[in-house]
């Protein structure tokens, strides 16, 4: 049965227990409302709980493990050697799962017949052909023990949607007997409901820790698997970036990490001072009527997706910068440059610090600006020497976020920074970064199994660390300063 | 009242320091000091009383013209300090405001070490020429304040640690530095203990010597100990101006009279 | 108190000047605020014209991406060439090849041409032939496909022109580009100039840049944002479905049920340092989990949106925290007092409450989701993708589809100047949708705006 008409059932089973365990509850009751412990609705929405979260639960194990048994069982087509070798295992897996999904196609589309399917043998002719008929491609052709293992896989998988459908219902329908049994007017249902409820909530509310568990675990054991058939000592600390998928890679962090870090030191000479300059104005000097105008147009740069600063710096920051700057001074013919990508990724980022800086001026109290101008002091003198230096942790730490978000931004520099990996000073250079060689080693159809793929994971890590250490600095440093004037 | 006041003015004999004639400030529509005429006299301390909200905060905030940072208060009628109109197109608020010092409700020190909040007035108004200066300037403003030998071994260390009659009395020390010339003090006690307000009060009274200073108190104690005159303002207006003395045994006012034994405020 | 009298008299007094003469440090302070004032006006003013500049330069590029040079003609669907058994027979019509519609077409052309008298010196019949866009016989066939009652009638239709003569219309291609150009010759736009004076060729609105799916290098005239509209569509209905309620589930548990401990803690500092975490780092876990690990398909939707809801959750739960604070203790309270549980008084009289803030908050939310692209490259959406993904309730998305930003990143990248244009308008489109998604977060935000 497939997933759809589980759930269907599912939904059906609910409405039903709903209406019935309202129904029995009350005439437990003898249709005295008050008589009851809980609402009507309680025992309802119990029977609705019993009935479907158990089955959802069951059947979401089912379809997890189900893979992996499968996986297990088809080791059995293929030499020990190829099993153990845990990339040309998943290469060949998903060879099987490429050559059973076009059975399915064939199928499905009458090319041929579920028998045909499971009895087609290689000796008879290409299989790949036949495939191709149908509009499944495969890149080589299928070897017997592929074959064979794809239809066993078929079969299993078959026997396993039987399985999984029939724990389904039967947990289904046990849930909803045993609501159905309980319910009386002295069951406590709406405690049950609530309780539930509560597990869900809690439930949600670790997703997030799921999302950073998965990030680190998926991450760090792609980078492991990286590392060994790379040396860890060599990417860290090579000076050079030449991946070449027939082999003898170069895959040095060194001339990335540099361009990277150079494009975000960029970023931030643009960012910083025409961000906060742009604070001090409008949190300082305009009126309340500019103020309302101009905050929200400054704002806007935010609200504007990276791709489409990616296109400006590919079709007119670049060029400007080439004809007006890089190649007057004779400095480089490329577009694509450190200060392309920085400028922009710095207009990016104006808004980031403004908004952040001027929550922080604005947090300064009044009577330390009163007590400079009473003092005689100007406003600028007073902005300088009193207000930014009490703003100082909140605005290092805002920077600090703004360099971060420089350092993991990948759509500019994708489209505004180059290809090339080099370790060198000219800004006007074609230089690369982490993310924009995560996008390149990880786009296009690629198996994951050669380091030249699995880098993009082990600079995925670098990036996550740096990124995740900036912020928690960040924090750590406005805590700091905070401690220090309460 | 108005020819009240011009009476009283020409009662006083001393050279008065600033002259106030027909003060109006308005906050947006709200009519906040109407018609307020009065003279402050130099090497005196002059107190402001009476009940909240009677502007007279409001007033003295005009005498340095701290109210231009509000941008809805306006402020007509004419304020001379020794014959020089503070409202005149040509005065810079800044130079006013180095003249004219000022000590606030809440002790404001800035987040810097006691010797840059002390030496901030000097260095921006370009009082000293060197660094033996600027330490003489700031040692001589600490011990007018009363406070070096308090904060003497740790001038490096950050003004917002003092206790708050220390921050007060730094924030006195800190406006003494730039030599002005009157001080207001806008309830500079209000937010200290009994302990920390005594010692200001006995400072205010030795400043005397060398400044017109104008406090503004909501304590009628304080008034008195440490005034040589008062002004008594209600709604906005001012409703006497005498030697403290005057005000406190015999007040031509019913109004004073009701405020000082403590029937309103 | 007796440090004043060991004050000594050595400080310097401050000259006694008048309060009416600017002194010369005083004009030296006084210029240096005037900078930095200024420098302040300077700051603001470069970022609202770099923002004006870049808004400008996308749509004076992206803005012709809905005009399209188009060449209108009659065309006779000879029956003998397209059915020749005559039968209707969907099988048969069918074997006609798009070659054979591309005959059909050139001819036709070249009739008109000589029946309108507009010559074609210089040009040999394939490179008049060529002016017709290459996707033009494949759209006449499926049209013809759609429907068979068409053959054997004359009718004037409209097709694309190639590329290069659509940007000669629009400036983008001169007699000077066209020299060194191998795609067209100088006669060829001779021609075009003639054929727009003939009436034969012109701009004309282009629908088929919103509906038409992607095509290849050589016909960007062609191509359209159809799939990834429909991509980004798919994901952005998914996301709400799945972001909404882990969101405000999440946002409950954390606001009003959970006690203060090292969990929750780890929770919240949690969710603050996964708003930081730079979004292509979501890929490569959508990549792992949901492709590699998962084994759900490559490009499709699903994954997408499984990505983006994890990306936008962090932000959603913030939001819905702080609508969640915005309602007063006292109503809680009231309803406590009463004696509702703590559950009922958050569904019934807390979350009602809070909900306007939730809503405008994921509206603001998806609407920076919709804009992300750097996460979807990696789970493959940024391949060519030639069919619109199937219906929603056919399991469209797991259909392969590519999303708005995407499309204009990958246009973007190819080498023909044309989708430059192509590029700046999917922008366009992009930014309509965005500017629809918060004014709709705008108005709702007055339409419920409260203060307790």
């Amino acid at each position: 049965m497939p997933l759809v008409l589980i759930f269907a059932f599912l939904a059906v089973l609910a409405v039903a227990g709903y209406v019935l365990g309202r129904r029995r509850a009350l005439a437990s009751a003898d249709g005295n409302i008050r008589a009851l412990h809980s609402l009507p609705g309680y025992y309802g929405w119990h029977a609705v709980v019993m009935a479907v979260i158990p089955a959802v639960l069951a059947l979401a194990v089912w379809l997890i493990v189900q893979p992996l048994v499968i996986e297990r069982q088809l080791s059995g087509f293929f030499p020990p050697e190829i099993v153990a070798d845990d990339a040309q295992r998943t290469l060949v897996m998903a060879d099987v799962r490429r050559v059973a999904a076009g059975l399915d196609v064939a199928v499905a589309q009458g090319a041929l017949t579920a028998d045909q399917a499971d009895r087609i043998r290689t000796e008879f002719g290409s299989v790949r052909d036949r495939l191709a008929e149908v509009g499944v491609a495969l890149g080589a052709e299928v070897t017997p023990q592929v074959l064979a293992a794809a239809q066993d896989y078929r079969a299993l998988a078959a026997a396993g949607g039987i399985g999984r459908t029939i724990l389904t219902i039967v947990i289904a329908l046990a849930g909803f007997a045993y609501a159905l049994m309980v319910t009386n007017k002295d069951f406590r249902a709406r405690n049950r409901v609530e309780s539930v409820v509560l597990a869900l909530l809690v439930l949600a509310s670790t997703i997030a820790i799921l999302t950073t568990v998965g990030i680190v675990l998926s991450m760090l054991s792609e980078s492991l698997r990286f590392f060994t058939m790379y040396p860890a000592s060599e990417f860290f600390f090579g000076l050079t970036w030449s991946p070449n998928f027939r082999g003898n890679s170069e895959l040095g962090l060194a001339p990335l990490l540099w361009g990277t870090l150079y494009i975000s030191l960029v970023s931030m000479i643009v960012a910083v001072p025409i961000g906060l300059f742009a604070a001090i104005y409008l949190a300082e000097y305009a009126s309340p009527q500019t103020r309302a105008y101009v905050k929200p147009l400054i704002e806007v740069i935010a609200g504007i997706p990276t791709v489409v600063f990616g296109l400006f710096a590919l079709v007119t920051v670049g060029p400007f910068l080439r004809d007006w700057f890089a190649q007057p001074t004779g400095l480089g013919n490329s577009g694509s440059s450190v200060m392309t990508a920085g400028i922009v990724i710095g207009i990016l980022n104006i808004p980031f610090i403004s908004s952040l800086a001027d929550d922080i001026i604005n947090a300064v109290p009044q009577s330390m600006r009163d007590g400079s101008l009473g003092l005689g002091a100007t406003k600028s003198e007073t902005i300088r020497q009193v207000v930014l230096p009490a703003a100082l942790p909140g605005i290092v730490g805002a920077v600090l976020l703004a360099a971060s978000r420089a350092i993991g931004e990948t759509m500019i520099v994708t489209m505004g920074a180059g290809a090339a990996a080099k370790l060198d000073l000219n800004p006007f250079e074609a230089m690369t970064t982490i993310t924009v060689k995560i996008v390149s080693q990880l786009t296009g159809d690629t198996e994951f199994n050669s380091p030249e793929t699995l880098v993009a994971f082990a600079l995925g890590m670098t990036l996550f660390v740096i990124t995740l250490g900036l912020n928690v600095f960040a924090l750590w440093i406005v805590r700091k300063y905070r401690e220090q004037y309460e | 009242m108005n020819d009240m006041s011009t009476a009283e003015i020409a009662a006083t004999t001393a050279p008065a320091k600033i002259t106030a004639r027909n003060v109006q400030v308005y906050y947006g529509a709200t009519h906040a000091i109407k018609n307020v005429s009065v003279d402050i006299l130099d090497k005196a301390v002059t107190a402001f009383i009476g009940p909240s909200g009677c502007g007279k905060s409001t007033f003295l905030r005009c005498i340095n013209r701290m109210n231009d940072t509000i941008s809805v208060c306006r402020v007509e009628g004419k304020i001379e300090i020794e014959g020089e109109d503070i409202y005149d197109r040509r005065v810079d608020p800044v130079q006013l405001r180095a003249k004219v010092g000022m000590v606030f409700q809440k002790p404001n020190p800035f987040p810097k070490s006691i010797y840059d909040n002390v030496a901030y007035g000097p260095k921006i108004h370009g009082l000293t020429r060197n660094k033996a200066e600027l330490d003489e300037v700031v040692e001589t403003s600490l011990k007018k304040a009363a406070l070096w030998n308090e904060v003497k071994d740790r001038l490096a260390s950050p003004g917002t640690g003092l206790s708050g009659g220390q921050q007060q009395r730094l924030c006195i020390a800190r406006a003494i530095a730039t030599h002005p010339e009157v001080l207001l003090m806008d309830e500079p006690c209000s937010a200290l203990d009994p302990i920390a307000t005594a010692q200001v009060e006995e400072l205010i009274d030795e400043l005397r010597s060398q400044f017109s200073v104008v406090i503004v108190t909501h304590s009628m104690q304080q008034a008195a100990r440490v005034s040589q005159r008062t002004a008594m303002f209600h709604l906005g207006e001012l409703v006497e101006i005498d030697a403290t003395e005057t005000i406190f045994t015999n007040p031509s006012h019913k109004k004073t009279q009701d405020y000082i034994t403590g029937r309103y405020g | 108190m007796s440090d004043i009298i060991a004050t000594g008299a050595a400080v310097p007094a401050r000259p006694k000047n008048s309060i009416l003469v600017e002194d010369k440090l005083m004009k030296k302070r006084n210029a240096a605020e005037a900078r930095f004032k200024a420098y302040g006006i300077a700051a603001i003013a470069i970022s609202l014209a770099t923002l004006a500049i870049m808004l400008w330069t996308i749509f004076s590029d992206g803005v012709s991406a809905f005009r399209q040079a188009t060449l209108t003609f009659p065309v006779t669907l000879d029956a003998a060439k397209l059915d020749p058994q005559g039968a209707r027979n969907p099988a048969d019509l069918v074997k006609v090849t798009t070659v054979g519609y591309g005959t059909l077409l050139t001819t036709a052309f070249r009739a008109h041409l000589q029946e309108k008298g507009v010559s074609t010196e210089g040009l040999d019949d394939k490179a008049v032939g060529d002016m017709i866009s290459k996707a033009a016989p494949a759209q006449l066939r499926d049209s013809v496909l759609a429907n068979p009652s068409l053959i054997g009638t004359t009718k004037d239709i409209s097709v694309y022109a190639t590329g290069r003569i659509d940007g000669f219309l629009k400036g983008r291609v001169t007699m000077q580009t066209a020299e060194r150009d191998a795609n067209v010759s100088p006669e060829q736009l001779q021609l075009a100039d003639r054929l727009r004076e003939a009436g034969i060729l012109k701009l004309q609105f282009n629908s088929g840049f919103l509906t038409n799916t992607d095509a290849s290098d050589q016909r960007p005239e062609a191509s359209g944002l159809g799939v990834a509209i429909i991509g980004s569509l798919y994901m952005m209905a998914l996301v709400a479905l799945m972001v909404l309620p882990v969101g405000v589930a999440a946002s409950i548990y954390l606001e009003e049920f959970a006690p203060k401990n090292r969990f929750t803690d780890l929770i919240e500092v949690n969710i603050s340092n996964l708003a930081a975490v730079p979004s292509i780092v979501f890929g490569i876990l959508g990549l792992a989990i949901f492709i590699n690990f998962a084994g759900l398909p490559q490009s499709s939707s699903l994954v997408g949106a499984l990505v983006i809801t994890l990306m936008t959750l962090p932000t959603i739960i913030i939001a819905t925290r702080a609508a969640l604070r915005a309602v007063p203790p006292s109503i809680r309270d009231a309803a406590l007092g009463v004696g509702a549980s703590k559950m009922q008084t958050v569904f019934h009289h807390v979350l009602p409450l809070a909900a306007p803030g939730i809503l405008t908050g994921t509206i603001l939310g998806l609407a920076s989701a919709l804009g992300e692209t750097a996460p979807l490259l990696l789970i493959g959406m940024v391949a060519f993708v030639a069919n619109y993904p199937a219906g929603p309730l056919e399991g469209g998305v797991m259909d392969p589809a590519t999303a708005l930003p995407v499309q204009v990143y990958s246009w973007a990248a190819r080498s023909d100047p044309a989708f430059i244009e192509r590029s700046s308008g999917a922008i366009i489109v992009l930014l309509f949708f965005l500017v629809v998604m918060n004014a709709i977060a705008i108005l709702l935000r007055r339409r419920f705006e409260r203060r307790w």
